[in-house]
């Protein structure tokens, strides 16, 4: 059976497309599915160092696509997961080298060798875009419950609709305590705004910035709720669709919800 | 923070995740820089075969310029025939500083 083409796109910059592919891409390698990253960022690639494997890179996608190498020399294995590998994008050459169909002819190779592919979007809606929508099967849309990534989301759900891909919604970088205050969009919020179907939630967690900075994936870190997340989005891509989405601004005990009530008296009036 | 400072240390988790981060990056944008373009390749080629040619007659068709990149390192790969040495003592074009 063919594997699995999926985009992670957001149209906003910043709002962590690559830490959910890297981190989306390892919880699958660690289901037992065979897993190919690939960083669409053409000239500026990040993929590569989130997942600490800046210094194995030889080959790029640029050269698999101009016939400068095979498939297999640009596909790094990852150091720690069986099963991961990254196709690291170029750093010197131009954001249109790559042209919709090279991804078209790439992304059916990919399909061959690997259950699932998941492309990581460069921001913005121009030939990087492009190129990574244009094979995918399904995608994956990354929103920040705030106001102009919101937008941006909705804009990019618009084109991806006339393509015909029905896209998924992961809320990214949640704020528990802010939105239990009121001062920040809920998830719920979002996809009133979106209306797609929601696939997960993630909330604001410093083993983010440590996972960056060490290379290690962060779904491996034990206390990691972002990564316990991950795990579980990866969970309901692979053959659990139905499994529950925990909300992480539910109130957990009950001074969590008296403390949240206290702290909603002080909130600002708007008229 | 220096007592935080302090008790990382005496709890000896070894190096903060920012060293290793510094350090990578450090590396990284070292790496990056490495990549280079094909035109400044055929640019470098050009110039090489220039100076070459005051020295030695070499076959400019066969002559070649690779990079070739393996784990952690990249070396400068020229590969040319030589089909005779120029006797005359070459022109100076430019005097030694």
């Amino acid at each position: 059976m063919e594997g699995k083409i999926v985009v992670v796109t957001s149209g906003k910059g910043g709002v962590g497309k690559t830490t959910v592919t890297a981190s989306l891409g390892a919880a699958l390698a660690l289901q037992g599915k065979r897993v190919a990253v690939v960083d669409m960022d053409i000239g500026l690639r990040n993929l590569d160092v989130v997942m600490g494997l800046e210094n194995r890179i030889i080959f790029n996608i640029v050269d698999v696509v101009q016939g400068k190498c095979k498939l297999k020399q640009a596909t790094i294995k990852d150091r720690r997961i069986n099963n991961l590998y990254l196709i690291p994008a170029s750093q010197s050459d131009e954001k249109d080298t790559i042209k919709p169909e090279n991804m078209k002819w790439l992304c059916n190779k990919l399909k061959k060798e690997f259950d699932f592919t998941l492309l990581d979007c460069p921001a913005g809606i121009e030939q990087g875009f492009k190129n990574s929508i244009e094979a995918a099967d399904e995608a994956i849309v990354v929103c920040m419950p705030e106001i102009s990534s919101v937008r941006d989301a909705d804009r990019v759900i618009g084109l991806l609709y006339s393509r015909s891909i029905t896209p998924k919604l992961i809320v990214n970088r949640i704020i528990p305590k802010m939105v239990e205050r009121g001062d920040m969009l809920s998830h719920q919020d979002v996809v009133d705004v979106l209306s797609i179907e929601l696939l997960g939630l993630v909330e604001t967690d410093e083993n983010i910035v440590v996972s960056a900075n060490t290379g290690l994936p962060v779904v491996m870190q034990k206390d990691s709720k972002a990564g316990k997340s991950f795990i579980e989005i990866a969970m309901r891509m692979n053959g659990h669709p139905d499994l529950p989405i925990e909300d992480p601004t539910a109130p957990r005990s009950l001074w969590k919800k008296l403390s949240g009530k206290i702290s909603r008296k002080s909130k600002v009036q708007i008229s | 923070m220096m007592f935080n400072a302090l008790f990382k240390k005496l709890m000896n988790r070894g190096e903060d995740s920012k060293e290793v981060a510094k350090k990578r990056l450090k590396f990284a944008l070292v790496y990056d820089k490495l990549e280079i373009k094909d035109e400044m390749l055929e640019d470098l080629q050009r110039d090489l075969m220039e100076v070459i040619s005051r020295y030695f007659e070499i076959d400019r068709k066969q002559m070649s310029l690779d990079i070739e990149r393996a784990e952690g390192t990249s070396a400068l790969i020229l590969n040319t025939p030589i089909l005779a040495a120029r006797h005359k003592k070459p022109q100076q074009n430019n005097p030694p500083a």
